[in-house]
């Protein structure tokens, strides 16, 4: 009984989650689907043709999108572990000011921080350019990656490096052994949303790249805005992929159970 | 140390910007320019909407270019020139004078007065090109971009005239003037509304009513009257505001984007949509987005026409190629290309009598998509671009008194 109502909500759910893109693989084929046609009048590969050919630059700009995502998830981990860690496992005089300036990029509008951040990045002869976006991606990224890796902190137990320092370990073998793999789903969780993030901002990227970045949001909102419904569900089709994708990988990884952390080793 | 780090990269990337200097190039031959374009990287910022408009110019545009000139051509789509007009303008807030990132814009009308009223634009080397020649600079619908007098800082590139498109299949026999419209609005309740202001397609349908309502363009050209506009608009709202409750949803809401007007045109909510561009139509069809009975027609009192043009901002580095890319949008060759229906079906800017004859027999074999209205025809019955500043009046007082 209960397994069947978990297959039953299992089901549910992944109902609910893949509907809405079932009218988008409908109109990446379509040609000419009009009220009130339950099907297209006509299909066709016409959009994919387009979408991927080198002059849309979709493919290309598949590309651009992923290099920026993945540096910024490597930056952010870079920033965000050790900042995790100090505000997870320390007491310390304005750590709650810490955790509102941290989280103020996540508060406020973007389109507020938007311009001041343009005009910094233009002085510096960085706008216009992919490390310029990767940067401007960092501000609302960071909160996330840092937020999720203090939580994940709080319920790490520092006597397990002790332990391993004492046997003889060096740092980084401690590290490499201990801590990574108490830490590593709550690290996935944080890359992940970091991943996200950076895919699918709009604004900063259009602010600070100057149009000459062009990451997948862009070209999806520029086909969507001249009501091309066939090549903008093509490209949004695209564009989910790496979120599915990273997904499938690292699911049975994110349980949130890690050996090193509290509730195993004080029951 | 900030401020020495960001003089530093500034000053590298000004040591590779070598046609950054306009003065420099116009005192040049065209040949010398040629040579200095040569190598270079043009990023030209140009609405991205259509797959192909965008496949012309990533296709037979960038071809040509790498081909005869070894230019890069770097298309970057965008939804809208303003955001572009204020790209450039925060720019030169930044002291960004010689490494800007745009070096080519598609634009016209408001966004050009921005640009010029700013001293955004860089200007008077139009002579220089060689296809200059095809020009006709004595028309004044292209010496004038919405009144505002292009002056050198612009090179034309298409020219269109607004039209009205209908399904033969759903209306036989649309209404054939502004007057012959209200009535068959009135007769035909839900079946018709227009995108708001500050829509541009919206807006020139807003002063194809204004016109009406004047009885001609005459009295309305040349410089802002408000004596002349107060009386216009207040027939002009009593029109609109007439025709609101048999408009789609009762007048109750309008669509705020042409997007909108043409999906509820394509889904046969509404009869009738219409652009500044009559070629969209064709584009329309052939993408299976609009029915293949689509067919758009003029107005016998005429339809308001304009002309659309390429310009470089003062701050570009790489000007010599951007007048390369400016040369060959305006030759022959490449106004026939875009001509042709199943690339583009664009009108020329240039006069096709001044072309070479092999293009001149190009244009006269080409045979226009069947939705779309010849631009010969729709030249029959033509009205002039008002002046900036009517339009604006317009909008605001649209606002005011019947979008409220």
């Amino acid at each position: 009984m209960r397994a069947n109502l978990r297959t039953l909500a299992g089901l549910a759910l992944a109902v609910f989650l893949v509907l809405p893109f079932l009218p988008l693989v409908g109109w990446s084929v379509a040609r000419g689907w009009r009220f009130p046609a339950l099907l297209p009048d006509q299909v066709g590969v016409d959009a994919w043709a387009y979408a991927l050919s080198p002059p849309s630059g979709v493919l290309a700009s598949f590309a651009v999108t992923t290099l920026i995502a993945s540096a910024t998830t490597l930056l952010a981990i870079l920033v965000g572990l050790p900042a995790g860690r100090a505000l997870g496992l320390y007491r310390f005089r304005g750590r709650g000011l810490v955790f509102l300036l941290l989280l103020a990029p996540a508060l406020l509008p973007g389109i507020a921080v938007v311009f001041g951040l343009h005009g910094i990045l233009l002085r510096l002869g960085l706008a216009g350019s992919i490390p310029g976006v990767i940067l401007a991606h960092l501000v609302p990224v960071l909160p996330y990656m840092t937020l999720v890796m203090a939580a994940v902190f709080a319920r790490f137990d520092t006597a397990f490096e002790d332990q391993a320092r004492s046997l003889g370990a060096t740092p980084w073998q401690t590290f490499r052994h201990v801590t990574l793999p108490a830490i590593l789903p709550g690290l996935m969780v944080g890359a992940l949303f970091a991943f996200l993030v950076s895919w699918s901002q709009y604004l900063l990227t259009l602010s600070i790249g100057g149009g000459r970045v062009q990451t997948l949001p862009l070209l999806l909102f520029s086909f969507a805005s001249a009501g091309r419904n066939d090549i903008t569900a093509a490209i949004a089709l695209l564009y989910i992929l790496p979120g599915l994708m990273i997904l499938a990988v690292t699911a049975r990884r994110i349980t949130g159970r890690g050996a090193a952390l509290t509730e195993r080793l004080h029951p | 140390m900030l401020r020495s780090l960001a003089a530093l990269l500034l000053f590298s990337t000004s040591a590779l910007a070598d046609t950054a200097d306009g003065n420099a190039l116009k005192a040049m031959s065209w040949d010398q320019i040629v040579d200095q374009a040569r190598g270079g990287t043009v990023n030209w910022f140009m609405w991205g909407g259509s797959d192909t408009i965008n496949a012309y110019v990533s296709g037979y545009v960038a071809d040509r270019l790498r081909a005869d000139y070894d230019i890069t051509l770097n298309r970057v789509p965008i939804t809208d020139a303003a955001d572009i007009v204020n790209q450039v303008l925060s720019e030169k807030e930044a002291g960004v004078t010689d490494t800007g990132s745009v070096d080519l814009i598609w634009i016209n009308g408001e966004n050009f007065r921005s640009m010029k009223q700013a001293d955004l634009v860089f200007c008077g080397y139009a002579g220089l090109l060689p296809n200059d020649t095809l020009v006709n600079w004595e028309n004044p619908a292209i010496a004038n971009d919405f009144g505002v007098p292009v002056d050198g800082c612009e090179v034309p590139w298409n020219t269109v005239q607004f039209a009205f498109a209908h399904d033969s299949a759903v209306v036989a026999d649309p209404p054939r003037d502004m007057a012959g419209l209200i009535a068959w609005i009135k007769a035909n309740p839900g079946r018709f509304t227009y995108p708001a202001p500050p829509d541009f397609t919206g807006s020139a349908f807003l002063r194809h009513v204004f016109i009406h309502a004047a009885g001609g363009p005459d009295s309305l050209l040349g410089a802002f009257d408000q004596a002349k506009f107060d009386e216009t608009a207040a027939k002009t709202w009593a029109i609109l505001n007439e025709i609101e409750p048999f408009l789609w949803r009762e007048g109750a809401t309008y669509p705020t984007t042409v997007t909108q007007l043409n999906e509820l045109f394509a889904n046969g909510e509404v009869d009738f949509s219409f652009d500044y561009d009559p070629a969209q139509f064709g584009l329309a069809v052939q993408a299976g987005t609009f029915p293949d009975t689509t067919r758009s027609f003029g107005l016998t009192d005429g339809t308001i026409g304009n002309t659309n043009y390429t310009l470089i901002p003062y701050n570009s580095p790489n000007k010599a190629a951007a007048m390369v890319v400016q040369n060959l949008l305006l030759s022959g060759e490449a106004q026939l290309e875009k001509a042709k229906p199943e690339v583009w079906g664009a009108a020329p800017a240039i006069e096709v009598s001044r072309a070479t004859p092999e293009v001149q027999d190009g244009f006269a074999a080409i045979k226009t998509h069947p939705s779309v209205v010849p631009a010969a025809e729709l030249a029959k019955a033509a009205l002039p671009e008002l002046q900036a500043d009517w339009l604006t009046a317009i909008e605001k007082g649209w606002t005011a008194n019947v979008g409220n």
